[in-house]
């Protein structure tokens, strides 16, 4: 199996992505207004949303990866759950840093324990739990199986989490309850090419990373 | 066959009683220690006496859970267990079902030390209290019991459990202390009935999932 970056098409992939992360960068600072009492604070939202959207997807992919893991029996799906765990592992944690920076300015304290972000949190502890079992769990054909047990659960354990919080603490809702389609174009048109990117960067993430496990685990078959 | 499973998890129990008693010991060792540091004014302990039930509810489940899975690990018996031609998912709901009786045996013990040690008043509505905590039971015990059946057999299981389930199972523990709060404030059921459906989704959601996976997680 040849390295990923020796094929040219990958090559162009890399390079047409970050091409776009440059100018996503540059187009969120250069274009976008400035929100009444947010300043550059709110710059952050189109990093933000993005973020956590790809972390959510990449969620969806992990219990789709097991259902079809279970069903078919074959490896190469725990290898799409486990690249999507990774990068949706790293995506939520990105949510969780620029939250804070974000709650700082605006609501005067870093963390409040806010539905979608207590959700992200305790998503993020149980992938934490799902990397573990991965790295010390024991036998590799258990861990597997176990793995994508696990990645179903937490994703079905969502709605249940997001809801609970939401009723445990309904007084927090200084989250921005925005709905995007009503939001001016100069804010909608930036934001929906940063979320378009940021999926384009998940896309070439996932490809990159499933690459790399089937090498790892070829070398681990041939030991 | 599901009432034979159930009646091996109980008859193995009541022969050595070694998990209620030491849920319970754990339990009230909990309970001393919320004792010696809580020493504030009634009012305020008796605010938090929820949570802190909870709590420890959630610390004694995760000794006993594993308790209950590691005798199968014992000779080897899960795997004599699942060689048998039996639906797995069964096996699934035996841990359940005899996890929620050990775990209800247990609370029923602990909770007059619980009350008693803490200086706080009982439920206005005791029997109230006792219908809502059988059913928290019975949705923690979902969680748990499938939790357990994935962190069993890997290695170091005794710490995968508790940092799977914790995260897990945290929406029954808001929905267990909003609902005893509500009780033990004598507030109308209309003001936290909400909670009962969250814990009833929790039953039913996981008692299907548990049921389904169980018998692939188990697979050899």
């Amino acid at each position: 199996m040849t390295l990923f970056f020796q094929n040219k098409t990958n090559r162009i992939w890399c390079l047409a992505v970050a091409g776009l992360l440059i100018f996503n960068v540059w187009n969120i600072v250069s274009n976008t207004p400035m929100v009444p009492d947010q300043h550059w604070a709110q710059k952050i939202f189109y990093v933000h949303v993005p973020s956590a959207w790809v972390g959510f997807l990449s969620y969806l992919v992990v219990m789709i990866a097991g259902i079809m893991f279970f069903i078919k029996g074959d490896d190469k799906w725990d290898d799409v759950g486990l690249a999507a765990a990774e990068i949706g592992t790293l995506f939520m944690a990105l949510v969780l840093i620029t939250g804070p920076i974000w709650a700082t300015p605006i609501w005067g304290k870093p963390w409040i324990w806010e539905p979608r972000l207590t959700t992200t949190l305790i998503l993020f502890l149980i992938y934490i739990g799902y990397f573990m079992m991965r790295s010390f769990g024991g036998h590799i054909e258990r861990i597997r199986r176990y793995a994508a047990a696990v990645g179903i659960i937490a994703f079905v354990d969502v709605p249940i989490i997001f809801v609970s919080v939401q009723f445990w603490v309904p007084e927090i809702q200084s989250h921005p309850q925005v709905e995007m389609a009503q939001q001016p174009s100069g804010i909608l048109i930036p934001f929906l090419l940063s979320l378009g990117i940021f999926t384009i960067l998940y896309i070439l993430m996932m490809r990159y990373r499933i690459h790399v496990i089937r090498i790892k685990n070829m070398g681990v078959e041939n030991v | 066959m599901f009432l034979v499973l159930l009646k091996k998890e109980l008859y193995n129990e009541f022969r050595s009683r070694e998990l209620i008693l030491s849920m319970l010991v754990f339990g009230l060792s909990i309970i001393l220690a919320y004792a010696f540091t809580s020493d504030v004014s009634r009012v305020i302990v008796a605010n938090y006496a929820p949570g802190m039930f909870w709590a420890m509810i959630l610390f004694v489940t995760v000794l006993g859970i594993h308790r209950s899975f590691s005798y199968e690990k014992e000779m080897d018996a899960f795997s004599m267990l699942i060689a048998a031609p039996i639906d797995r998912g069964l096996i699934y709901l035996s841990k359940w079902i005899s996890g929620f009786i050990f775990l209800t045996v247990m609370e029923l013990i602990v909770t007059i030390p619980f009350f008693k040690f803490l200086l706080i008043d009982f439920p206005p509505n005791p029997l109230m209290a006792l219908g809502t905590a059988l059913f928290i039971n019975l949705a923690i015990m979902a969680v748990a019991s499938l939790v357990s059946g994935v962190a069993m057999r890997a290695r170091l299981s005794e710490v995968l459990l508790p940092v799977l389930m914790f995260p897990l199972v945290s929406p029954v523990i808001i929905a267990a202390t909003k609902i005893s709060g509500g009780i033990m404030a004598g507030d109308h059921y209309q003001l936290w009935q909400i909670w009962l459906l969250i814990i009833g989704s929790i039953i039913v959601i996981f008692g299907l999932v548990g049921y389904t996976l169980f018998d692939f997680i188990t697979e050899e």
